[in-house]
């Protein structure tokens, strides 16, 4: 009889009831809305990031993250091979690579980029390369000339399918070893930077231009989920116990990433605040008035013997079901949104250059997250109960004279 | 056997910087299963009497003794509880919930003292039965006439079966023939479940059918015909 | 009257003007918070890259080309000394080269400055972390980036050799000396460039005397544009001038311009979306201080005051609800961000990630007449809209059914 009591009252006055309602409702699907999509890009830049030769763990040789050149190469990956096959969940993915600084140049311009030597197969299915072929092929295993460049480093250099390109790098020796390739293939990327920063060829023509034998730079892993990364390292750690090799983690490999990460969690939280405080204003007033409009009411309940308590828990009552409701229409008008947005996701191409600059993709596709979603709705519900406190406990002090005699 | 003792009541309010002394010292004795009026023009202090027996409004002076409790030395969780338990109210405006049907009007006070569900729908149709409302238990307020409000609202004083029904001129929004009715079925009550009745009016009518009549003025007591003799008749 | 009506139920009017000045507040502190990082991202990146205006060949920002250069400086530098509201300028010649030390070789940007006019533009010279600041009678002297140096191994007095194309398409190559080592923070910059004196770059890279960029500061970004259009007239009226093109900085920086659009709209969005739910959130009192008193407006048109009458004292009772509520706001807005204006913000664990786009680890808001006067107006447009619709409503009373009504 209670919630009987509590539903029939907040119909009382059904625009008063609805107007705060749609506050409610509002400001839940807002944190809902705009936490999802900013969830979305940042969903997207670790995606990026990881795709972008990352992958989600890393093994380099020691030292090499700090100085990344040939000397700090690993001579016998078959031992972290044997070592991966026992450690590594079965549907875990991981290929090596060589990967040096170089100077790649041709008649008209040089400019300074990373030369990424890839196992065409086993890389295909691991990085965005695979995919971002947009002229000419993909490497293929026993290419020995081919080289693939980004379409904004092809354009810099006003060169094109066919031609030539010169790198220069320092090989095993710290001699400077050159060599030319010809453009197979050209990529596009999420990113210009990316595009602008990385040629792909395969690993054994890069081991023979910097005069190795099997030595490689470096071997990315790509687990199902990123959230695996963590415990697959330590695993990692402990069976590759030599202080020959680091690994590393995608939050490490790609502290900017992860710093923003950080920045929206707060940010969102923030928000959640925010937003909060703007409905409690609302939920304050009008739980006021319904409270005070039926003073009487309440003045007649204590003569009947009413406790004050049990008016608190009446107030709150009410409270309680604007809040579900507001929460419920609320979540549901997000999930929707969410749900219509994600499919195609939201094209800010017009900002490209913007979002390059900060590191986004231009396209978003707003992600639900169930820990903000659980946040969001305590916050509302919890503080929302909180704030109602104060009106239930106005009721629960009117003396019962006062309150009768009160028109 | 006095249900409600008053010795020597007074009671002041405060009216903006006017003090205005409501009661002037009220001394009453009034016995179990009695049913009296108090009687006397608006601005007497019958309402004020009412409300420091009920323990809505304490005394300035004097004690109230409501079948054994000293008012006096309860607190408002105490006084809350013996008005649940053996006070029943009945007011001028007949102050239902509105958003509850006349069956959960009166189910709601059993509710706040913790009837079980099944036991709260039998005593409450039964008592609705008993007021003449028989088959309008899920009328709203606003559905119901005036005096079938008071009619709700007697019953949902006596439902938990207090010791003491105080009604505030209960009949005073009513036509007279209404008022009549409504009158019966308090005495009936009285009679039938030996619940005493304290009201008060300033209807002649109404005092007709007291069977003890207390006059009030000013304050003080002016008249007091009936006595325990009445009762005896 | 109105203003009576406002203090009947003090309760409650306290409680609106606070949802309205918190609002006001939250938006003048984040549109401060805004601007304030914007004006340092803009300065930084103008004073660690682009300056305010550049004067190039045509087609130099696109292609880099070292053979599109600025052919007469120093004519160039006469018209920038007559043009008003130049503060300063300073010529720069790039090339990209192979940097080696003993150990590691590197690709960079080897850029020639000239350090005197480069100090007097850029923030190059405050970013030295060790070793010192180029000389006007340097030489075979260069400054390094923290992490071009790191990457390199070397240290202050090591040598480096650079090993490019001069613009005669001839094979540069020269030894050059450590002899600083600077950090602007962002890694992009530290890990790519390194700085020889211009004149030292101009015989290596078989320049001429001629420059790649011309890059003039303004008294203030205020000037820019205007500077930009005089330069511009005087460029295309001289022969030996007229094949340079005139870029000011967000031609130069696009995607910061952009970032910055980015950030504004994706702020208004949420500032938007907060006040619709202040809106609801204050739209019941409007409606209850009217609704409450339907009886009394009964009288007052049984009276003869007409519904015109009455919407405009309710609008007036809401407007001064409104006012106040924004005032309170404006005063505790301009507090907060006074504070922080002069005490900074730290959040912590973004220092890293702030210092790429050339913003300190302590942000401060920049309280300004734009962010007060902004978040003040949307707040006071959109509260307003609310209490048209309740005030409104009043026009529809009928005064025999306003007084019967409870």
């Amino acid at each position: 009889m209670y919630f009987k009591l509590a539903w029939r009252n907040i119909w009382r006055a059904p625009r008063r009831t609805a107007v705060i309602l749609i506050a409610v409702i509002i400001g839940v699907w807002s944190m809902a809305f705009l936490g999802a999509l900013m969830r979305g890009i940042s969903d997207q830049m670790v995606r990026n990031g990881i795709a972008t030769l990352t992958g989600h763990i890393q093994i380099h040789h020691k030292g090499y993250r700090s100085d990344p050149v040939i000397e700090n190469n690993m001579a016998k990956p078959s031992v972290i091979e044997k070592v991966m096959r026992d450690v590594l969940p079965a549907d875990a993915l991981w290929t090596s690579r060589v990967r040096v600084n170089a100077v790649a140049s041709n008649a008209r311009h040089s400019s300074g980029l990373t030369l990424v030597g890839i196992h065409p197969l086993s890389e295909a299915r691991i990085s965005f390369i695979g995919e971002a072929i947009s002229q000419g092929r993909y490497l293929k295993p026993n290419d020995v000339l081919g080289i693939v460049i980004g379409k904004v480093l092809a354009e810099d250099f006003e060169t094109e399918l066919g031609k030539k390109l010169v790198l220069m790098s320092q090989d095993k020796d710290q001699e400077i070893a050159s060599r030319a390739f010809r453009i197979v293939g050209i990529f596009t990327a999420e990113m210009e930077a990316t595009e602008k920063r990385f040629a792909f060829v395969t690993i054994s023509a890069a081991q023979e231009m910097l005069g190795l034998n099997k030595e490689i730079s470096e071997i990315s892993i790509k687990l199902s989920s990123y959230k695996e990364a963590n415990t697959v390292a330590y695993g990692l750690r402990s069976a590759l116990w030599s202080s020959d090799y680091e690994i590393h983690t995608w939050q490490e490999l790609l502290p900017l990433v992860t710093a923003v990460l950080g920045m929206y969690d707060g940010f969102i939280f923030l928000w959640f605040l925010v937003v909060f405080i703007a409905m409690g204003f609302g939920i304050v007033n009008t739980t006021l008035m319904a409270v005070f409009e039926r003073m009487r009411e309440f003045g007649l309940l204590k003569a009947l013997g009413m406790k004050p308590w049990w008016i608190v828990r009446q107030v709150l009552t009410e409270s309680f079901f604007l809040l579900v409701i507001g929460i419920i229409i609320g979540n549901g008008i997000g999930l929707w949104t969410v749900s219509a947005l994600s499919s195609n996701g939201i094209d800010l191409s017009s900002l490209a250059k913007g979002m390059e600059f900060v590191g986004m993709s231009h396209i978003i596709y707003p992600a639900f997250y169930a820990k903000d979603m659980i946040t969001a709705n305590l916050v509302v519900f919890v503080l929302g109960l909180l704030v109602s406190l104060y009106p239930a406990i106005k009721a629960a002090r009117f003396t019962p004279l006062q309150a009768m005699t009160h028109t | 056997m006095y249900i409600v003792e008053c010795k020597n009541i007074t009671k002041t309010y405060q009216q903006g910087n006017v003090a205005v002394q409501a009661v002037r010292g009220i001394s009453l004795l009034i016995t179990k299963g009695s049913f009296v009026a108090l009687a006397g023009p608006s601005g007497s202090g019958k309402t004020t009497i009412l409300n420091i027996i009920g323990g809505l409004d304490s005394p300035d002076a004097g004690e109230v003794i409501l079948d054994g409790n000293y008012l006096s030395k309860m607190n408002q969780s105490e006084l809350a509880n013996l008005r649940l338990h053996k006070v029943g109210f009945v007011f001028q405006a007949y102050n239902l919930i509105p958003v509850l049907s006349a069956l959960e009007n009166v189910e709601y006070v059993m509710l706040l003292q913790g009837v079980d569900t099944i036991e709260r729908q039998d005593r409450a149709k039964a008592i609705l039965d008993d007021v003449g409302l028989e088959g309008k238990y899920s009328r709203r307020p606003a559905e119901l006439s005036g005096g079938q409000q008071q009619r709700v609202a007697v019953a949902r004083a006596l439902v938990s079966n207090p010791s003491i029904v105080l009604a505030d001129e209960p009949t005073a929004n009513l036509d007279s023939g209404t008022g009549l009715a409504l009158l019966k079925i308090m005495k009936e009550m009285n009679e039938k479940r030996n619940v005493t009745f304290l009201f008060s009016t300033h209807d002649h009518m109404v005092m007709d059918h007291a069977r003890r009549l207390i006059q009030i003025r000013d304050g003080q007591v002016a008249d007091d015909q009936g006595e325990e003799n009445t009762d005896a008749s | 009257m109105a203003w009576r009506n406002v203090w009947r139920n003090p309760r409650r009017s306290i409680l609106t003007i606070l949802a309205i000045a918190f609002a006001t507040t939250t938006l003048i502190f984040m549109l401060s918070w805004q601007f304030g990082s914007y004006e340092t991202m803009i300065n930084s990146a103008v004073k660690l890259h682009t300056g305010h205006l550049q004067i190039e060949a045509k087609e130099y920002r696109d292609k880099k080309n070292i053979r599109l250069t600025v052919n007469s400086p120093k004519a160039v530098g006469r018209v920038l000394e007559n043009t008003p509201g130049v503060a300063a300028y300073t010529f720069r010649a790039n090339a990209f080269s192979m940097v080696s030390s003993e150990k590691r070789t590197y690709g960079a940007l080897v850029s020639g400055i000239d350090p005197l006019r480069e100090a007097s533009v850029s923030s190059l010279k405050d970013l030295i972390r060790k070793g010192s600041y180029l000389s006007a009678d340097d030489t075979n002297q260069a400054m390094v980036g923290r992490l071009l140096a790191k990457n390199l191994q070397v240290d202050l007095g090591d040598e480096l050799v650079l090993l490019g194309q001069g613009r005669d398409g001839s094979i540069a190559a020269t030894v050059v000396e450590v002899k600083g080592i600077f950090s602007s923070g962002q890694d992009e910059f530290d890990r790519q460039t390194i700085h020889i004196p211009l004149l030292f770059f101009q015989q290596v890279y078989t320049m001429a005397g001629t420059v790649h960029n011309v890059v003039v500061f303004g008294e203030s970004l205020d000037h820019v544009p205007q500077i930009k259009r005089s330069v511009k007239t005087v460029l295309k009226n001289q022969s030996d001038m007229n094949g340079l093109s005139v870029l000011d900085w967000t031609e130069l920086m696009p995607g910061l311009i952009e970032a910055i659009k980015m950030d504004l709209v994706s702020g208004f969005v949420f500032y938007i979306i907060l006040i619709i739910v202040v809106a609801f959130s204050i739209l019941n009192t409007f409606l209850m201080a009217i609704f409450e008193r339907t009886r009394e407006f009964g009288v007052l048109m049984a009276i003869g005051t007409t519904p015109g009458r009455l919407t405009k004292c309710l609008l007036l009772e809401s407007a001064s609800i409104t006012m106040l509520g924004i005032l309170v706001g404006i005063v505790a807005g301009s507090l907060i961000t006074w504070y922080f204006q002069v005490h900074g913000i730290v959040i912590s664990g973004t220092s890293e990630l702030l210092r790429q786009y050339g913003l300190p680890e302590r942000i401060y808001p920049q309280l300004s007449c734009l962010s007060v006067s902004i978040g003040a107006g949307i707040v006071s447009i959109i509260t307003l809209l609310t209490a048209l619709y309740p005030s409104f409503r009043v026009k529809r009373l009928r005064p025999v059914e306003a007084m019967l009504a409870v």
